[in-house]
């Protein structure tokens, strides 16, 4: 992990980039006193890269503007899962990269049973409590990112919602999916996660509301040139401080998320960073 | 380090957030169904103590400035 600076101005650019090889490692298996989190005894295991600090790795970032879980995790063979669990407060959202999942959650009246594919995606806010209940049920290995932020508000309404994106039809422009946008998802705080299908050679603008807001940009498939940093397949950079950010897409294929947060909230972070300058 | 009588009844009463679930724990509320009176800080609750939900250590949770939904305070007390 790099930085470009090490004191903490609020307004000014900043970044890190974070390489694919760099993010937390995690293989949990469903066996022992595990099962009971982990579904799918006694084979099923899952593997999780993070991006920030979450449960056993602590060794990096902990997390970005309210963002404090980006998991990429792979949910290994049939009956692989997380069992069903409660959450509140936290947004979690799904993005589903490969495989099914099937989500059982305990939001509205009657609860649901949903199944996602690739380019499915869901909006979670457990607020006041929910549970839920992640599986895989098919033969084809799970891959699914992960982002869990903090809300505006705390016990708020549970709510869930879900959608699509559509590679062939929004492809080499930046869409935002998530946030106050026609046809995005509802999010409750100051969110926008936005996705880049595109093809080599193209030239890409993201605007972030304000300099005070940072953008996480993560590469799910392909290249992307990020100012002056080449990103490669699940690399990452935040960037904050900034008007825009110039992108070009440097592989077919690519496939990119850019999570927009308000960096106000950001003082574990800040005082992470004094307590580790240069990285 | 134990606080004295006055640091006790000074500090902003703080409020924290489970990273592993979301629970939360508001020293001005407590968690009467846990044995935890309102007042009680976050310092004086036992080194062992853990999420009641997922089990996550004290270590594992982070204080938070955020307000609560309309009746939101309710419910975390009894959470």
């Amino acid at each position: 992990m790099s930085d470009t600076a090490s004191s903490q101005p609020q307004i000014g650019p900043r970044s890190f980039v974070l390489r694919a090889e760099e993010r937390g490692h995690t293989l949990v298996r469903s066996q022992g006193p595990q099962s009971s989190y982990l579904a799918g005894h006694p084979e099923g295991f899952l593997t999780r890269e993070s991006s920030f600090n979450f449960h056993e790795y602590q060794g990096g970032r902990p997390g970005f503007g309210p963002m404090r879980v980006f998991g990429d995790e792979t949910f290994h063979g049939a009956g692989c899962g997380y069992n069903m669990h409660r959450h509140h407060n936290f947004i979690i959202c799904a993005f589903v990269l490969q495989g099914e999942l099937t989500h059982i959650n305990t939001a509205g009246s009657r609860g649901m049973v949903d199944q996602l594919r690739q380019g499915d995606f869901y909006v979670f806010s457990a607020g006041s409590g929910g549970k839920h209940c992640e599986l895989n049920v098919g033969q084809e290995e799970l891959n699914v990112i992960y982002i869990w932020f903090l809300p505006s508000q705390l016990y708020l309404p549970p709510s869930f919602h879900r959608g699509f994106f559509d590679f062939r039809n929004r492809r080499n422009r930046i869409e935002q999916i998530v946030g106050e946008a026609d046809g995005a998802l509802p999010i409750p705080n100051d969110i926008r996660v936005s996705r880049l299908a595109a093809d080599a050679g193209g030239k890409h603008v993201y605007k972030p509301s304000s300099p005070l807001h940072g953008t996480y940009v993560f590469v799910i498939d392909g290249g992307l040139r990020c100012g002056d940093t080449l990103l490669g397949r699940r690399d990452s950079s935040g960037v904050w401080g900034v008007d825009e950010i110039q992108c070009e897409t440097v592989a077919d294929a690519t496939d990119a998320l850019f999570v927009e947060v308000a960096m106000k909230d950001d003082e574990v972070v800040k005082n992470w960073e004094r307590a580790h300058p240069g990285r | 380090m134990a606080l004295d009588a006055f640091e006790r009844t000074s500090l902003p009463l703080k409020r924290l957030i489970c990273l592993g679930c979301g629970f939360s724990y508001d020293e001005a509320l407590g968690l009467p169904a846990h044995g935890l009176a309102p007042g009680t800080r976050w310092e004086d609750l036992p080194d062992d103590w853990v999420c009641p939900d997922c089990g996550t250590p004290k270590s594992g949770f982070e204080m938070v400035v955020i307000g609560y939904a309309a009746g939101g305070a309710d419910l975390a007390q009894h959470a």
